[in-house]
């Protein structure tokens, strides 16, 4: 009958137009297309308009094709989906009586199963999984499974779909992830849905969804993925990420042809819309009071199956402890005992109180687990009786250290799980954990256990307890447990070298326990530990967990809501336990939106990175962030978050410009922002420079969170070939090519002051030599004949004692981004000749810098000496008479020693021949210390040409040097 | 070596530009007591050149027997020490040197050098205890700490030390510091002193080339401007030059090198060297090189008055980072960009961009990150002028 599923639905929304009862739909878009409107209205009950994708009849065709591919297959499911689905197909008027029929299977079922798979996970509670998610779904899927069976020849050869996915690719390309494939790198671009907020989200009996397992592929004709999923869960239903045979519905509203859909044909999966999905939550409300006495009934008889639960650890283990607790166990497990139950146990936490009580009722880590017990378990065999060494190494390597380490997130279980495998060994437990003082042992152990705690811990590892037997064999077995090793503060000093020492000579085994396993502090610790690595349990396992909990308890809970009750608390088992006891006190049933109200303040900070606060501020939701969220988005990296929007912002259409022609709106908006980013920019040197720390909030609301709500909307490119995602912020590294720029240029700066034939400034020199420099250092190698232009270059460069190093700084600071490079056109030969020129001329060039130069003797050491040489350059006869430029090189030498001979008297003669010698070269320099008051004291020779060593060239110099060793 | 350089008066007698100026200091330094010092006054108007003859006037030659250090100062800040590292230029008489290098630790600094000098007190020929003179540039770069820490120190150890200072801006001295010095106004130069040392040179007969030539391209300067009617008299001077040069130079040519300098004449002197090395002879209608980052600067203004989206605004973002990696300090940028946007912008809005123009380059100060502010005056621009363009065209 039915060969389209969408037309199925579609018809099944028709039907929900025509009854009363049920709110009409919403009027349909204006602005895409004028003429909808009208045509809706003559069709009347025609197809519906609001999604674009029946808007047009040539895209019909192409639907019919899709689901051509799987005809045998849709018949039978639709046979068997009767049963779970609301929407049949039938004639519109006969919809009333038909919708309640639907409703009353569907409601009934759901229960029906829970009921069924209420009691599977006590009985797997001893295997203890996980695979109770699965078990549950069992016995919906079986309808599904059979039908896949039918399906599954057909399929085959209709070959996932993908034939049909280039033609009708395009058509649908207008919205939604272009290709299927690669959907990640166009994540960002994945539309906002074209009927956004346009229709009215129904409100449906809590559980009508329940049990049912949904996949949402593309964009949806008016809701936000996070909406629809948010939508599902409220209603019970679960969403998975990939479709798989257990999947009930593809939840999409156009065919878009991706990976989810041809496995979902190829599954059978039913395709459902989103005006279908309305539909279902709709219908049930009208069945809501029969639904509600069926869902007390399912707990009811819920309660029964759950009596059993206790029964197996008590069939496994019996330590008298856990009695008094099972009691609490079973007794809570009738909502009519709970007032008494509350008042028998009322100070114990539901963490304390439901801490497992045997190994395999730990969540999660089972393998962990075990691996700590056999360690426990050999422990005693392979160290303790020291004569069979050897043979202890055979056994199962995980034995070889003589402590283990468990480490892992908080509340997930690493206590509760050392304690309870000591105690099924027979282990007696001394713990030490934060609480207590666990500095160095006292070196006088006289003072023994009386004095510090660590002393206690030494007298513990290097003694054996004795029982009162006397009885080698019988006698109590102790286990130290260092809980929170990472914890380890100012006030332990030197605790984990204790604790290393105490593992070395330990005769009982150690179990420590911590946090952060690459803590800088465990770093020595984790050589002498067996590693375990505790993972958060997934919530599939937790919720589990917390259903026997809520159970026990006699709360009302749905497994959706527990499970998006692990999800928020991150894994964190304790933490999913006193949220649930928390909301045990003010509700007795909770339902999914209980949860997530709750949770959405007290969800645990979790790391959120600068890119996604960005996202979010700058995304759809931008504009419906509370101020605090905004300011804890923006708060998550306060350095990193202003430099990515910074970045970003132009790049964003904001929806705050309205109608925008001319882009003038946008264009303001922009302004705006750029000011407020600017501010935000002034009050961070107040917060940084000046402490003014109880600015920051107004720093981030000026540099983030003012610009976000003027221009969050839709991103844009500005570049060809640009990916939409948002840029790293930019300042960083142009901030530093800034200021490694400077300090070449401060290098330069130096040169010429030490020239002394200039006395500018640094930003003199920048703004006004710069080009001069280069048009007499390249020009000549361009136009004029090698050697005369080389001499002549050279030349230049001596007079203003320019290095090789400096020519590259003036030419790379000459460099714009689309001009020519002012290299270009000079010969390599020519440079080259150059390069050769100079360091000819190099043998005879006087140092006429700060250089950093190791002095001799000191070669050695690997700190250079902080002291500088600086030349001391002849005084110029007169102003003005130095034109000779071209002698001037050569004659420095002699004038320079002249010089200092009459100058420096105080050096003397000696000195000077001295220094002579030293220096084959003849090349004076005067070193100099630091302090000025005794620089003549200590004035020493030492010479170093600056030809001397081309390495010498390469040392960092003046400032260059002195920023380096800053960092 | 560039002419600049190789034609700058090395005594305040050889100063000619600010003649007065020269010989006010000279008798301000034989009197013995010299004041503390401020210069201010735009670039390239002599301000360096200045002190340095003041200083040899002061210590003679040896004044001028400099060395180039890169100092460490250790310096106790309360809980922590902190290293800092300032190339300075000192003769046994004077230390010259840029705090403002130092960042926000200018203070320091000042506070260190200062005592340090005081320290040790140079000891003159005759017995008399001397002073050593510190030159700072920059001084309106100086950080507000810095400068009020400053003007307690210089009265402290006034006994000891003179102090130098030089700025562009006076007005971003703390009155304190001002009030606290002998200001002396290097201007740009004058029709005025252009025409007195003009005269002086055809009179003396010790003439001397340095002072000729800068004289000569100054006065071209002003001769564009139309503040110097003697037409004749220039064309003799930049002939009499050319001579000395061995330089054949068209009149109009060097007066179109005036134009390009703004009055300063170290941009001048060194644009006609640059000609020189580009082309020679001169050809009256010959390119000028223009600077290479106001060509550029140019450029982005021209961007920006052709199309105002998005788009460009993060394109100039990149040009504008460009220029400040390659070390143009932003105020210049601002300043630069400014002029050239009101070459080409309509009447009316004239005021109001040059408005926001001071706007954010007063907040440029208080920031730090220069691009956030360059960025927030061209959108402002963009959505002003393409208001308006709206508004008149539609």
């Amino acid at each position: 009958m039915q060969r389209d599923i969408r037309k199925w639905l579609m018809k099944a929304h028709d039907k929900g137009n025509g009854s009363a009862e049920k709110k009409p739909p919403p009027p349909p878009p204006a602005e895409t297309k004028p003429e909808t409107p009208a045509s809706g209205g003559q069709e009347g009950s025609g197809r519906r308009k609001t999604s674009k994708y029946f808007a047009t009849d040539k895209q019909k065709p192409k639907d019919d094709k899709v689901v051509e591919e799987l005809p045998v297959k849709r018949k039978t499911q639709n046979q068997s989906d009767q049963s779970v689905k609301p929407p049949p197909a039938k004639k519109a008027h006969r919809v009333v009586v038909d919708d309640d029929d639907d409703d009353d299977e569907e409601f009934v079922m759901p229960t029906k199963k829970k009921n069924a798979v209420d009691a599977t996970p006590s009985k797997k509670l001893k295997s203890g999984s996980g695979r109770g998610v699965a078990q549950k779904l069992a016995a919906n899927d079986e309808s599904d499974e059979d039908e896949d069976r039918d399906g599954a020849t057909p399929l085959k050869s209709g070959g996932r779909g993908r034939g049909g996915r280039g033609a009708s690719g395009p058509a649908a390309g207008g919205r939604g992830r272009g290709g299927g494939r690669g959907g990640f790198m166009n994540f960002g671009e994945r539309k906002d849905p074209p009927h956004k907020g346009e229709k009215e989200v129904p409100e449906g009996a809590p559980d009508c969804l329940s049990g049912l397992t949904f996949v949402i592929s593309g964009t949806l004709d008016s809701l936000e993925r996070e909406e629809a999923e948010d939508l599902i869960k409220r209603h019970g239903g679960r969403i998975t990420g990939s479709v798989s045979k257990k999947t009930n519905y593809l939840l999409c509203d156009e065919d878009i042809e991706g990976r989810k859909s041809s496995k979902a044909k190829e599954l059978g999966t039913p395709f459902l819309t989103e005006d279908g999905l309305f539909d279902i939550i709709r219908s049930s409300k009208k069945k809501q009071a029969p639904g509600k006495e069926d869902s007390k009934g399912s707990v009811e008889k819920a309660v029964p199956l759950q009596k059993k639960s206790p029964n197996k650890p008590e069939i496994k283990s019996q330590p008298p402890a856990t009695k008094v607790a099972q009691k609490g166990l079973a007794s809570g497990a009738s909502p009519a005992k709970q007032k008494v139950q509350t008042i028998h146990g009322p100070s114990l936490t539901w963490t304390e109180k439901y801490r497992p009580k045997v190994p395999n009722e730990i969540v999660g880590n089972q393998s962990l687990v075990n691996q700590l017990h056999s360690w426990l378990k050999n422990w005693d065999a392979q160290f303790l009786h020291t004569g069979s060494k050897g043979k202890g190494k055979k056994q199962n390597d995980s034995g070889d250290k003589k402590a283990v380490l468990l480490c892992g997130t908080p509340g997930i279980g690493k206590t509760t799980s050392a304690k309870l495998v000591c105690q099924m060994l027979g282990f007696q437990v001394v713990e030490v954990n934060a609480s207590d003082s666990r500095g160095k042992a006292d070196a006088k152990i006289a003072k023994g256990i009386g004095g510090s705690n660590a002393n206690c811990v030494k007298e513990l590892v290097s003694n054996e307890s004795l029982g009162f037997k006397m009885d080698r064999s019988s006698h109590p077995k102790s286990v130290l447990i260092m809980d929170e090793v990472d914890g380890m503060s100012a006030g332990d000093r030197g605790g984990i070298a204790d604790l290393i020492a105490s593992i070395k000579i330990s005769k009982i085994p150690i179990i420590c326990i911590c946090n952060d396993r690459y803590s800088q502090k465990l770093k020595s610790l984790v050589n002498y530990c067996l590693l375990l690595s505790f993972r958060k349990p997934t919530k599939q396992q937790m919720g589990k967990r917390l259903m026997q909990i809520a159970n026990a308890e006699g709360l009302q809970v749905n497994e959706i809501a527990l499970e998006e009750l692990a999800e928020r608390s991150n894994g964190d088992m304790r933490m999913a336990v006193n949220q649930l006891q928390y909301m045990s006190l003010s509700m007795s049933v909770i339902k999914y939106d209980d949860v997530r109200q709750r949770l959405v303040g007290s969800a645990k900070d979790e790391d959120i990175s600068p890119f996604t606060a960005v996202d979010k501020l700058f995304g759809f939701g931008g504009g419906k962030l509370r101020m605090d969220e905004r300011v804890d988005l923006s708060m998550s990296d306060p350095d990193l978050v202003p430099l990515i929007i910074q970045e970003n912002y132009i790049n964003y259409k904001p929806d705050s410009a309205g109608k925008d022609d001319n882009g003038m709106n946008r264009m303001k908006l922009i302004a705006r922002a750029a000011e407020s980013i600017a501010d935000g920019d002034m009050i961070n040197v107040q917060i940084r420079r000046y402490r003014q720390w109880q600015l920051s909030q107004a720093g981030c609301v000026s540099s983030c969170i003012v610009p976000a709500a003027l221009m969050h909307g839709r991103r844009e490119i500005l570049e060809q070939g640009e990916r939409n995602f948002n840029r790293f912020g930019g300042w960083l590294g142009k901030n530093s090519t800034t200021g490694k720029n400077l300090r070449l240029l401060e290098d330069l700066h130096v040169h010429l002051l030490a020239s002394r034939e200039s006395n500018l400034g640094r930003e003199a020199l920048r703004l006004d030599y710069l080009s001069p420099f280069l048009k007499q250092l390249t020009d000549p190698l361009r136009t004029l004949p090698k050697d005369e232009a080389v001499q002549k270059v050279v030349e230049f460069m001596n007079v203003y004692s320019i290095s090789q190093e400096d020519m590259e700084t003036i030419v790379e600071l000459s460099k714009f981004q689309g001009k020519s490079n002012p290299l270009e056109g000079i010969p390599s030969a020519v440079k080259a000749a150059l390069t050769r020129a100079y360091k000819e001329g190099s043998k005879s060039r006087m140092v006429r810098t700060a250089d950093l130069v190791t002095l001799p003797g000191m070669k050695g050491i690997k700190k250079a000496p902080k002291k500088r040489i600086a030349a001391i350059l002849e005084p110029s006869g007169d102003g003005l008479g130095e034109e000779n430029g071209e002698t001037l090189v050569e004659s420095e030498e002699e004038n320079s020693s002249d010089t200092e001979d009459t100058e420096e008297t105080a050096d003397g003669g000696k000195l000077h021949s001295e220094l002579q010698s030293l220096n084959s070269k003849g090349i004076q320099v005067e070193v100099e210390l630091n302090n000025p008051e005794n620089s003549n004291s200590k004035k020493k020779p030492a010479g170093r040409g600056r030809g001397g060593s081309a390495s010498a060239e390469k040392k960092p110099t003046g400032r260059g040097a002195g920023a380096k060793r800053k960092r | 070596m560039l002419w600049v350089d190789k034609y700058r008066p090395k005594t305040l007698d050889q100063v000619l530009v600010h003649k007065d100026t020269a010989q006010n200091l000279k008798k301000l330094v034989s009197e013995q007591d010299c004041p503390h010092l401020l210069f201010y006054g735009p670039s390239g108007s002599g301000k360096k050149t200045l002190i340095m003859a003041l200083l040899r006037q002061m210590f003679g030659a040896s004044a001028e027997k400099v060395k180039v250090e890169t100092k460490t100062w250790k310096i106790d800040a309360g809980s922590r020490t902190i290293d800092l590292e300032l190339t300075t230029l000192a003769s046994t008489h004077h230390v010259e040197l840029s705090p403002s290098d130092a960042g926000f630790q200018d203070r320091y600094i000042v506070q260190e050098i200062i005592k340090e000098m005081a320290k040790n007190r140079p000891i003159d020929t005759k017995g008399k205890k001397g002073f050593k003179v510190l030159v700072l540039n920059e001084v309106d770069k100086l950080s507000r700490e810095a400068q009020h820490s400053l003007r307690r120190t210089m009265e402290k150890y006034s006994a000891s030390c003179r102090l130098i200072l030089c700025c562009n801006s006076s007005s971003r001295v703390t009155e304190a510091i001002r009030s606290r010095c002998l200001n002396v106004r290097i201007n740009a130069p004058t029709e005025d002193q252009v025409r007195r040392s003009l005269l002086h040179f055809f009179h003396s007969s010790s003439i001397k080339i340095p002072i000729l030539l800068i004289e000569t391209v100054n006065n071209t300067i002003l001769f564009l401007m139309g503040l110097n009617d003697s037409l004749q008299k220039i064309v003799k001077v930049l002939e009499f030059i050319g001579q000395k040069e061995g330089l054949q130079l068209p009149s109009g040519f060097a007066s179109r090198i005036a134009d390009k300098s703004n009055r300063s004449l170290r941009r001048a002197i060194l644009s006609f060297e640059t000609c020189r090395v580009q082309q020679y002879p001169f050809n009256i209608n010959q390119t000028i090189p223009p600077m290479d980052w106001e060509e550029y600067v140019a450029e982005i203004s021209s961007d920006i008055m052709r199309e105002q989206s998005p788009k460009r605004l993060f394109q100039v973002r990149g040009k504008l980072y460009e220029l400040l990696t390659n070390c143009i300090p932003p105020e210049v940028i601002l300043k630069k960009l400014l002029s050239e946007l009101l070459k080409k912008l309509d009447e009316e809005l004239k005021h109001e961009v040059s408005h926001w123009a001071a706007y954010y380059e007063h907040r440029m100060r208080q920031g730090q990150k220069a691009i956030f502010h360059l960025e927030a005056f061209v959108a402002k621009f963009m959505s002003i002028y393409k208001g308006f363009l709206i508004a008149t065209f539609g």
